[in-house]
């Protein structure tokens, strides 16, 4: 008898932990729309950046993995006689497909000090858009600062001294030291590349951090294609520049059959007022946004050459002046200066905090750094230097207010000033992005692991001990 | 507290590893060295869980509850530190309450084979503790390519819990009946 207890005892305990082993992480990290859950299944992105200067103009240049050019935002669908908007964003990858590639990149010089560290943690406050605790719309849209003067419409990235709390994203410092703190550049430089909404027109989006998330002055390259009244596109292709055709085929357009260098931005050059008395058909789609030249500040970065996708990578180079003489919306870039640069990607029809992120890297222009900006002569540049490769990962849900809280081990490691680099790889982080999103089931899950494993020694400990006969020492 | 949670880790790791040699050595021969080896097997777990002990206390204040628990790291070093901890303390059991009887017959291969799992438990809990403070060996590349990626989170969905459960249970149940028919 004691044999066989001993042999079934072991068995089991063996079973257990056998049984733990292949079932443990399962059942918890799911998927779920209503809390904005999506977790993507690849956590990490490789990125390629170069640099170069000629004095003038400065250009980076991208290139990064995609599975396919997603060149197409939201769009107005022709359907059962009337039209109706498609795309809108959700919670990971736009079921049909809407939603356009982008890579951006924050540039700081120095005055934001934290970024250097942390990169773009330093910019995700409290409740921002996308998060499960996400801050009120309304509440944003009534707020004396950040709606009525500011116009923001969703709670998007901002740099934490423009609040005078971190746990709480409507505690705006006041306006005349939000001023104060953009004259003296605490703000990130956005640079904002949309396969969809700025690349048919041969542009980026300059946009800047400071309160929320700005655009710079001037006009943007798009704005919106539907008549609310009316119900219906403003504008539509126009027949006689678009090579016969008032509109795309819905079929085409999700099934990625058109090509990148076929007419499929509404820009101004290919538009005509909508005629609701066309012969609409059944799917006859139209873009949402009507594309234009941007102006003034906004117009500051444009496309070098053409961006493109092929073979699985999109490769895009972009161009500004070194010197926009606008201080207070871009990071003047000189001859000798080190910046500090983290850059995204959006792939796969996602949007919002959907984006693969990377960790701060230095940018030296005639100086060391992470990233050498080649310097060179003439109009283009000749980009022999190796590009920097950028693991670029899925940031999840984690906060700057988090990360400075006491459920963050390396809190204090914050406040000593060390450099995010020192303590976590991306990889690791993509992994506590996650665990992130689902803290309370996980936390509760391990609990009871931990407490059944303990368990269970302590069963299988009285198993040995009662199945074996006591002989002295 | 961090300081004083690394030294003391030193002491724990070194008795029982020198434990598990001990028992396998044990396991494995019968001869005067191994008998030695084995007079001293219960000081050594003694002296080794009350270190052990001490070192998870002193643990627990490196960070804020809410830290240690709020990190995937940080829960699974405290996790595998529970189960090496309870894991040690039932070999101190089994050789202090059953003396040599653990050495005879199959038994001495289930003790060695429970002194193994032990030395693994140990070394995963000490890789852990090292990622935690940034230096570590490559223990984890080992269990990433078994299956556990050691920067999530170890734990088991409800119906394994509940398998785990019944398994304690029935555990106990044979534990009941040996005791039952020994008497």
């Amino acid at each position: 008898m004691a044999t066989s207890s001993l042999y079934a005892s072991t068995i089991l305990f063996g079973g257990a932990l056998a049984l733990s082993w292949f079932t443990h992480g399962t059942g918890t990290v799911v998927n779920d729309a209503k809390k904005h859950i999506n977790v993507p299944t690849t956590l990490t992105v490789p990125l390629q950046v170069q640099a170069a200067y000629n004095g003038t103009d400065v250009y980076f240049r991208y290139r990064w993995p995609a599975p396919n050019a997603g060149i197409f935002h939201d769009m107005l669908r022709f359907t059962g006689g009337k039209w109706e908007v498609r795309g809108n964003a959700v919670p990971g990858s736009q079921r049909d497909g809407l939603h356009e590639d982008r890579v951006s990149m924050m540039l700081d010089d120095g005055a934001v000090p934290e970024f250097g560290r942390y990169g773009g943690y330093i910019a995700i406050g409290d409740k921002l858009a996308g998060f499960t605790e996400e801050a009120d719309a309304k509440a944003l849209k009534d707020h004396p600062y950040l709606g009525k003067k500011l116009g923001l419409d969703e709670p998007t990235k901002y740099l934490p001294a423009t609040r005078s709390n971190q746990n709480d994203w409507a505690s705006t410092v006041p306006e005349a030291e939000q001023a104060k703190l953009q004259s003296a550049g605490y703000f990130l430089d956005l640079w904002h590349w949309r396969a969809a909404r700025s690349n048919p027109v041969g542009y980026a989006d300059d946009q800047f951090i400071t309160a929320g998330r700005l655009s710079d002055s001037g006009r943007g390259a798009y704005s919106t294609n539907w008549d609310g009244d009316k119900k219906q596109p403003r504008v539509m292709f126009d027949p006689a520049k678009s090579g016969g055709m008032k509109a795309l085929k819905w079929d085409d357009v999700i099934a990625g059959k058109i090509a990148q260098g076929a007419v499929h931005g509404l820009s101004e050059e290919v538009s005509a007022p909508f005629d609701a008395n066309a012969a609409w058909q059944e799917g006859d789609t139209i873009p949402r946004r009507m594309l234009r030249a941007p102006q003034a500040s906004r117009a500051d970065i444009a496309v070098a050459g053409k961006a493109l996708w092929a073979d699985g990578f999109w490769e895009v180079t972009l161009r500004r002046r070194m010197n926009t003489e606008k201080p207070l919306e871009d990071k003047i870039i000189r001859d000798g200066g080190a910046y500090q640069a983290a850059f995204a990607i959006h792939r796969q029809a996602t949007g919002g905090r959907w984006h693969y992120v990377s960790l701060p890297i230095s940018v030296g222009f005639g100086r060391p750094g992470d990233v050498v900006a080649a310097a060179f002569t003439g109009d283009a540049p000749e980009w022999k230097q190796a590009a920097k490769q950028v693991t670029l990962f899925y940031p999840g849900q984690v906060s700057w207010p988090h990360l400075n809280s006491r459920t963050h081990g390396g809190a204090d490691s914050i406040g000593k000033g060390i450099p995010v680099k020192a303590r976590h790889s991306e990889e690791q982080l993509a992994h506590y992005g996650i665990e992130a999103e689902f803290a309370e089931p996980i936390r509760r899950q391990w609990f009871l692991t931990l407490f059944a494993g303990f368990g269970l020694i302590a069963a299988f400990g009285f198993a040995l001990l009662k199945s074996i006969p006591k002989r002295e020492a | 507290m961090a300081g004083y949670h690394v030294v003391l880790v030193h002491f724990p790791t070194a008795l029982w590893m020198t434990a598990a040699l001990a028992i396998i050595y044990r396991a494995l021969f019968d001869g005067p060295v191994a008998q030695a080896i084995d007079k001293a097997l219960v000081p050594l777990l003694s002296i080794a869980l009350v270190f052990g002990v001490s070192a998870y206390a002193v643990g627990l204040f490196v960070w804020p509850f809410e830290a240690i628990s709020g990190s995937p790291l940080g829960r699974n070093h405290m996790l595998l530190a529970t189960w090496t901890t309870a894991y040690w303390a039932l070999l101190l059991v089994l050789r202090w309450r059953r003396g040599q009887a653990i050495w005879q017959g199959t038994m001495r291969f289930v003790t060695a084979g429970l002194a193994v799992i032990g030395a693994v438990l140990l070394g995963i809990t000490g890789t852990l503790g090292g990622h935690l403070i940034g230096v570590y060996t490559d223990v984890s590349q080992v269990l990433r390519k078994m299956g556990w990626e050691v920067y999530t989170t170890f734990y088991v969905p409800n119906l394994t819990l509940a398998a785990l459960g019944a398994i304690a249970l029935v555990l106990v149940v044979i534990g009941y009946r040996a005791r039952a028919v020994r008497a």
